[in-house]
């Protein structure tokens, strides 16, 4: 073999220093990322729709949440002032921001509660059903066999039913209330998520980190607990969003056909129902919740589209 | 001439063959006849019985390193996943420091399972993650039963023994690199205190540069804590680095089986002979190469008839068509399955 | 006689937050007719993407930044791609299910070809593509030509590939890993066939591997890339036998051998290959390399010829990029 072509040290063997691996260059290697939170409000920032759209469902919260201070009036009663001389509603005006209702109610006032109750009836049933969902959808996915089997047939069987006329047939078994409602919608909106979370499990058990924590020996509820259950936490998240906005209009929907939220109690479906008699004489009645029941569902639909695109890097997990 | 220590009923294809010399102690694993057998469904009716392991003996002593090798279809892995009971054993017996534990289930199970452990070949998929490094190793020290109070400082110091620093501790596996977290991999096996690791192709996904750190950093791990290992690869290069031992798979089966050195200098089988010349090594560029095998490894759902291995080799004779070939004691020293290898003279006089 | 391929000071970028993102660095190099050079790096050394950028085929949003690639002393223009691709310069890559249409019989994508570049009549190109499935060990060439690439095994449709990439009679055909996921016995098969097929066809090879045996064996000369540089090149033997640079000499160390003597630890490289894209100022080796020294950590070291005893055949001469080189007094404390 010829001499070593420069100095001794290339010629000659490696020092030590090479041998074993430098803390740091290993820490140098590793890159800090920025977190959830940060990269949110870098999103926003970026995206003025889905900005306006997460403003939008916030200020709808605290609408919701602060309605008796926000509220100018108290939207059950009937005001003698409310109506006309000749017992009409009366328009947008200086006592009235966006007038009465035929029985003298200020609208902007059931406008304000009726978003309570929207938003209510959205966030409890969504909850609800999403619970179940996950429950169905979960032991389905992870016991496999028989049970999966059965647990399909059965969300097969009911979403075979369109929502709307589902909830409805329950609404007449249990007779129209707010808190049926909410329980009417959860039981109709369970199945989308239920096979959505069936499927994810069903692909997160073959995952190599699942099989390793088998093999270390932990038990089958301690993986769902810490494996699988954060990874259905993205898809939970965003389907509950668009579920908020699919349960505010079934409940709009039910209020219209007038099984859902009973009257006096305000709410956006009942007084669309009520403000089309009268669109020729008083169009703000008809206006005023249609707007906002629109408003509403777009926002929440926007919103769940931006969570969808901030959460599904996350849902992946590695950054190779 | 049975050897005592492992007299057991020999499937029809391995004659009474005597296995590796006994160790003193019982070895660390024991595999006797294992027999892996999955049900594949074509259409409806119709299933086919895959025969991934079919009948495989081999034993590890406590520290010391078996090699497995073999290409695609050859059951290696299989062989892997089935020892850490992700496969059920369809047949066989798998011992463990002398107790059968190929039927366990349940309890005992999850007893077991810590006992041996794995290392897996995909360093991205084998961490879950959305958990911390800490977390990862911290769910093997609560398999272990370490109280809460007491895992920091385990973490550390398993950080410590696999040479990442404490301050990954914190990191999420999306932000280490490959090596990082095959080394994440061996300190989370390593929390539940395991007898044995299988190494189921642990380096093959790393970086040539990165692979040199790891197999460096299993040998010294044996060496401080005296597991044994199961070291499965396709790369011969690598097994010759780490193994004490070595057995080579062909479809199912073992062809040859037997020290290191033994194998590595004298080949006894023509694949394994094969295997090593279609190497690239870097050390004899420029020097003749051999034609290469013909064919390709067999698919395990349809193996030739007899040896099967006869379709491939250059020494085949009628013989090796019809009957598949028992695995016993060659001239050179070491077990291998051929009809046509002399044998050991105390074999066949 | 004009090299078959020239590329000089190529640069290929892709848009970066920090850093300039630029995954190959000023890479020069020549291959010759006939000629087998190897390209051999870990993941980050942008040796794929040299590939690519000869090919015209950088994944977008990457770019060529600087630098050309001539094709036979012309400059090639990805618009006249379909004039070249393919015919003058074809590839294979790790993945045959990639570079052959999986829903196309075999026989159709390999008439396809030649209909379509050398104008011959249906039957022509159906005799043709069984001639050339055989000549690549293909049995049964008839029956093969009529099913589809998924029913083959990796090695089968290595060598589909390698036939249609050949059937053209290519200049230059580059074999980007082409072996590496596939069974070592079979890897041995597909080599060798790739280099009758070359050496028959006339064409040059530019063989790509993270596998320096792979490399080593088939190669005239090597060019071995770190972090989207070239930091050694010369002829086989000498660069593996005598490598120059620390990360080369490392990197053959720290490989086990199947023969010669059997080290109780393989000597490793601190750290990790840099990610593409993001590195500082300096050579992008020195986080890594025991000789490092200050002017390592500013300076990125240019290739410097080195002057070794034995005889240097002139335009085959070794190289490598290290500020070390030609320094007698180098040493340890930095």
């Amino acid at each position: 073999m010829t001499a070593p072509p420069t100095g001794p040290l290339l010629g000659g063997e490696l020092p030590e220093a090479a041998l074993e691996p430098g803390t740091a260059a290993e820490l140098a290697a590793v890159a800090d990322e920025p977190g959830l939170g940060r990269r949110a409000l870098t999103s926003l920032r970026r995206d003025p729709v889905a900005l306006i759209s997460v403003l939008a469902v916030v200020i709808l919260a605290l609408i919701a949440v602060f309605a008796p201070l926000l509220a100018p009036h108290n939207p059950l009663q009937a005001y003698p002032n409310g109506l006309s001389s000749d017992g009409a509603p009366v328009g947008p005006g200086s006592s009235f921001l966006l007038g009465t209702d035929p029985n003298g109610r200020d609208v902007l006032s059931r406008l304000i509660y009726g978003a309570r109750v929207s938003l209510l009836v959205g966030v409890v049933a969504t909850g609800l059903a999403s619970a179940i969902g996950v429950l169905v959808g979960g032991i389905a996915g992870y016991a496999g066999g028989i049970v999966d089997t059965v647990l399909m047939r059965i969300t097969d069987v009911v979403l075979s039913f369109p929502i709307l006329l589902f909830c409805v047939a329950l609404i007449a078994i249990t007779g129209p209330s707010t808190r049926n409602v909410m329980l009417v919608i959860a039981f109709g909106y369970w199945t989308y998520l239920a096979r959505i979370v069936r499927g994810l499990v069903l692909s997160l058990k073959e995952r190599e980190f699942v099989v390793a924590a088998r093999t270390l020996g932990v038990g089958h509820r301690a993986i769902l607990r810490r494996h699988i259950l954060p990874h259905l936490i993205p898809a939970i998240i965003v389907y509950s969003t668009l579920g908020i906005a699919t349960s505010i209009l079934i409940e709009a929907s039910l209020s219209y056909l007038g099984i859902g939220v009973p009257l006096p109690q305000a709410s956006w479906g009942q007084m669309i129902s009520q403000g089309q008699e009268y669109f020729q004489t008083a169009p703000w009645l008809l206006i005023a919740p249609g707007v906002a029941l629109i408003l509403t569902v777009l926002a929440f639909n926007l919103a769940g589209d931006w969570l969808t695109d901030l959460l599904d890097p996350e849902t992946s997990g590695d950054r190779r | 001439m049975t050897d005592p220590v492992h007299a057991h009923s020999v499937a029809p294809s391995v004659a009474a063959a005597p296995a590796a010399p006994a160790p003193a102690a019982p070895p660390a694993v024991d595999v006797r006849d294992l027999a892996v057998h999955f049900k594949v469904h074509r259409g409806l009716v119709s299933a086919q019985t895959v025969k991934a392991v079919d009948g495989v003996s081999f034993s590890i002593a406590a520290g010391e390193t078996l090699g497995l090798a073999g290409e695609s279809g050859s059951g290696k892995s299989t062989v892997a996943r089935t020892l850490v009971r992700i496969n059920r054993p369809t047949a066989g017996s798998v011992l463990l420091a002398g107790a059968e534990t190929a039927r366990l289930s349940g309890q005992q199970l999850r007893a077991y399972r810590r006992r041996m452990q794995m290392v897996y070949q995909d360093p991205y998929d084998s961490l879950d993650p959305k958990m911390t490094i800490k977390d990862a190793i911290g769910e093997g020290l609560i398999v272990r039963g370490v109280p809460r109070a007491g895992r920091k400082a385990e973490v550390e110091e398993l950080l410590a023994r696999v040479n990442l620093p404490v301050a990954l501790a914190g990191r999420y596996p999306g932000q280490l690199s490959g090596g990082q977290r095959q080394r994440v991999s061996i300190a989370r096996a390593l929390a539940v205190s395991p007898e044995v690791i299988v190494c189921d192709e642990a380096v093959a996904a790393l970086d040539v540069s990165i692979r040199a750190q790891v197999l460096n950093l299993l040998k010294d791990i044996q060496a401080d804590a005296g597991v044994s290992y199961l070291f499965i690869s396709h790369d011969l290069s690598t097994l010759r680095f780490m193994a004490d031992r070595i057995a080579i798979m062909y479809v199912g089966r073992l062809v040859e089986y037997g020290t290191s050195e033994e194998v590595f200098s004298q080949p006894a089988h023509p694949y394994t002979q094969a295997l090593m010349a279609a190497v690239p090594d870097i050390v004899n560029l420029g020097g003749p190469r051999p034609a290469p095998l013909p064919g390709e490894p067999p698919n395990p759902a349809s193996p030739p008839s007899g040896c099967a291995f006869h379709p491939r080799c250059p020494l085949a004779v009628e013989l090796c068509r019809t009957v598949a070939p028992p695995l016993v004691r060659k001239a050179s020293g070491q077990l291998a399955a051929c009809h046509v290898v002399p044998d050991a003279p105390e074999v066949t006089p | 006689m004009a090299d078959v391929i020239t590329v000089e000071h190529l640069t290929v970028a892709f848009p970066a937050k920090e850093g300039t993102g630029e995954v190959v660095r000023d890479v020069s190099l020549a291959i010759g007719a006939g000629e087998r050079v190897g390209l051999v790096g870990e993941s980050g050394s942008g040796k794929s993407l040299t590939a690519r950028a000869i090919m015209r085929l950088i994944p977008r949003p990457g770019a060529i930044t600087g630098g050309t690639v001539r094709f036979e002393g012309a400059e090639l223009a990805p618009k006249s791609a379909p004039k070249w691709r393919g015919t003058k310069l074809a590839m294979i890559t790790q993945d045959p299910l990639s570079s052959l249409n999986p829903l196309v019989k075999i026989g159709t994508q390999i008439t396809e070809m030649l209909r379509y570049h050398r104008r011959l009549s249906r039957s022509e190109a159906s005799a043709k593509a069984q001639e050339l499935l055989r000549s690549v060990g293909i049995p049964d060439p008839r029956r093969t030509m009529t099913r589809y690439p998924a029913v083959l095994s990796g090695g089968m449709r290595q060598r589909v590939a390698l036939a249609i990439a050949i059937s053209c009679d290519p200049r230059l055909l580059i074999a980007d890993e082409p072996t590496t996921a596939l069974d070592v016995t079979v890897q041995a098969q597909v080599l060798t066939l790739l280099e009758r097929m070359t050496a028959e066809h006339g064409s040059a090879v530019l063989l790509i591997s993270h596998d320096l045996g792979v490399v080593g064996n088939f190669c005239d000369r090597l060019l071995v890339m770190y972090a989207g540089r070239i930091v050694e090149s010369g002829p086989t033997a000498q660069v593996i036998g005598d490598p120059a640079h620390p990360y080369t000499r490392a990197l053959i160390a720290s490989i086990p051998s199947l023969q010669g003597e059997l080290p109780d630890r393989l000597a490793s490289i601190a750290g990790s290959p840099p990610a593409g894209g993001a590195h500082a100022a300096g050579c992008a080796f020195a986080p890594r390399c025991p000789l490092a020294r200050e002017v390592c950590r500013r300076a990125d070291p240019a290739l410097e010829k080195i002057q070794s005893s034995s005889r240097t055949v002139p335009g085959d001469s070794h190289q490598a990029a290290c500020h070390a080189i030609g320094d007698d007094t180098w040493n340890q404390a930095a």
